[in-house]
């Protein structure tokens, strides 16, 4: 049997609003935890009269399991509906985290927006959403969650997605295209089928919203960019490089080229998992041996390319910036790292350009002489050695960075516009 | 705060550093407040293999950078990648 369509799931929002009780209660609810297991717990809730218990000790049991070391890749889990199969990853709350967000393996496909209905929208919940556009995560789902400790009010429902919706819009989200849903995570309220608790509510499940997702394209049309992640001279073979394919699609005997060194190649052969293979897609894992280049001609954070269409080089670009955290001021000249795919760059800030308003996006000052935690500005920015970045609108995968400074993330951006280095 | 795992993946300097003792020092290089859950070789090609190592860490300031910082300055390791972040269920 074919497998399912696969999409990324991000869970995000305020700690404590509840977000690993949903991830346990989607795994629990989709059957991605033994029969057997659930069964037992079930059988001793039932004794005890009263079903929620069953689900807290399946919870207990995950972390178990997780205890007992049984598989290492606990970063992540899956689940399957009847329509697709999910990886869901429960986003750490801490802004440190955003860089491995932008520069991690897999960028998610969707989010499910987490607010507890008794606290409402809260500093990390704006936070995510704003993230979550910078990121390019487009598809997203509401839970008003623990809607049992709101006496499942349709009147505290309805203002606290008053207030989330407020702040999508202010981010440029449709809030009137996007799923609200009171949900309980810990009782099962909505997340399944429609709950007897809220019979005021008549849209969908959870898991009917998850059904409803779209699955992006492929990136495999753009050109092809593979930042290099290591290079090696391995005995026998030649130069090759490592790294992951963000977009295009690279095949055997294809002339390349690296940037920003210049060297030009061409591909011998390709490997995966120590296979070879004819073409390497997005997302695969690969390394590549380059008949015409020297180990020293490719290093890690350049990018690779075909020789038809090189990955551009920027004397300087211009950023959208939401800025996170910083203990001051940043003015003309600061010189922070930009982290973007697998560079880091220290990179000069030339000229603010424009503060933003958040509530609408709009311009609110022109050459401002500082900005500070909070803002979002366009920036004209000059990396202090050469540096491969692609407008987010051409080549989205190259286009977002996250600028970190005093071993914290300063702020995080997308690139709109690239001035080439000739 | 929490905890959040991250799988952080370790290349080797060449094809023929022993991965069994690069493993083994993964351990002793972690910044206090962090711990190894757990570590397995991947084949990556033409005979390379990487760790691909999952690590326990606060929900807190500093996010993954002191452990990339360790693990990169460990004889034998040439580059250190992370390639996901997640609170475990």
């Amino acid at each position: 049997m074919a497998e399912k369509p696969h999409l990324n799931l991000a869970v995000i929002g305020h700690i404590d609003h509840g977000k690993s009780t949903l991830v346990g209660r989607l795994m629990y609810e989709t059957g991605a935890i033994a029969e057997h297991v659930i069964e037992k717990y079930r059988e001793e809730a039932k004794e005890k009269g009263k079903e929620s218990f069953a689900f807290a000790w399946v919870m207990d049991t995950l972390k178990e399991e997780r205890e007992r070391g049984i598989t290492i890749d606990i970063a992540h889990k899956r689940f399957d509906t009847n329509k697709y199969y999910f990886t869901i990853v429960d986003c750490p709350g801490h802004r440190d985290f955003v860089k491995n967000m932008i520069t991690g393996a897999s960028q998610a496909d969707a989010a499910i927006l987490v607010v507890a209905a008794p606290d409402g929208v809260m500093a990390q919940t704006k936070e995510h959403v704003f993230l979550s556009r910078t990121l390019g995560i487009n598809q997203l789902v509401i839970a008003v969650n623990k809607m049992d400790a709101a006496n499942y009010s349709e009147e505290r429902y309805n203002e606290v997605k008053e207030e989330v919706s407020q702040l999508l819009g202010m981010v440029g989200f449709k809030a009137s295209e996007i799923p609200f849903i009171p949900t309980s995570a810990f009782e099962g309220d909505n997340i399944k089928e429609a709950s007897s608790n809220t019979p005021w509510y008549k849209g969908p499940s959870i898991l009917d919203s998850l059904n409803a997702l779209t699955v992006p394209d492929k990136p495999d049309t753009l050109p092809l960019r593979i930042p290099v992640q290591d290079a090696y001279t391995i005995s026998g073979i030649g130069t090759v490089p490592v790294g992951r394919v963000e977009t295009g699609v690279m095949k055997k005997g294809e002339k390349i080229i690296f940037m920003p060194s210049g060297a030009v190649g061409e591909v011998k052969s390709i490997e995966m998992h120590h296979e070879e293979i004819p073409e390497a897609v997005p997302g695969d894992n690969i390394g590549w041996n380059v008949r015409g280049i020297g180990k020293g001609d490719v290093r890690r954070g350049d990018v690779c390319g075909p020789a038809s269409k090189p990955p551009t080089v920027a004397e300087e670009f211009t950023g959208q910036v939401v800025v996170l955290q910083h203990p001051s001021a940043i003015t003309v000249g600061y010189t922070p790292v930009f982290h973007c795919h697998t560079t880091q760059t220290a990179c000069t800030f030339m000229s603010l350009d424009k503060k933003l308003d958040p509530k609408s996006g709009q311009v609110k000052e022109e050459n401002p002489t500082y900005i500070k935690a909070g803002d979002a500005a366009i920036i004209t920015v000059k990396p202090t050695r050469p540096m491969v970045i692609e407008p987010v609108k051409e080549i989205p995968q190259l286009g977002r960075f996250a600028v970190r400074d005093m071993g914290m993330t300063i702020a995080a951006g997308m690139c709109m516009s690239v001035k080439e280095k000739k | 705060m929490g905890d959040v795992a991250a799988t952080i993946k370790i290349m080797p300097e060449g094809v023929d550093t022993d991965l069994k003792a690069l493993a083994g020092k993964l351990e002793s290089a972690l910044p206090e407040g962090t711990e190894l859950y757990g570590v397995k070789e991947e084949p990556v090609a033409f005979g390379l293999k990487a760790l691909m190592a999952v690590v326990m860490l606060g929900d807190a300031e500093g996010g993954t950078e002191p452990v990339e910082v360790a693990f990169a300055a460990i004889d034998g390791v040439e580059g250190v990648q992370v390639v996901e972040v997640g609170r475990p269920v």
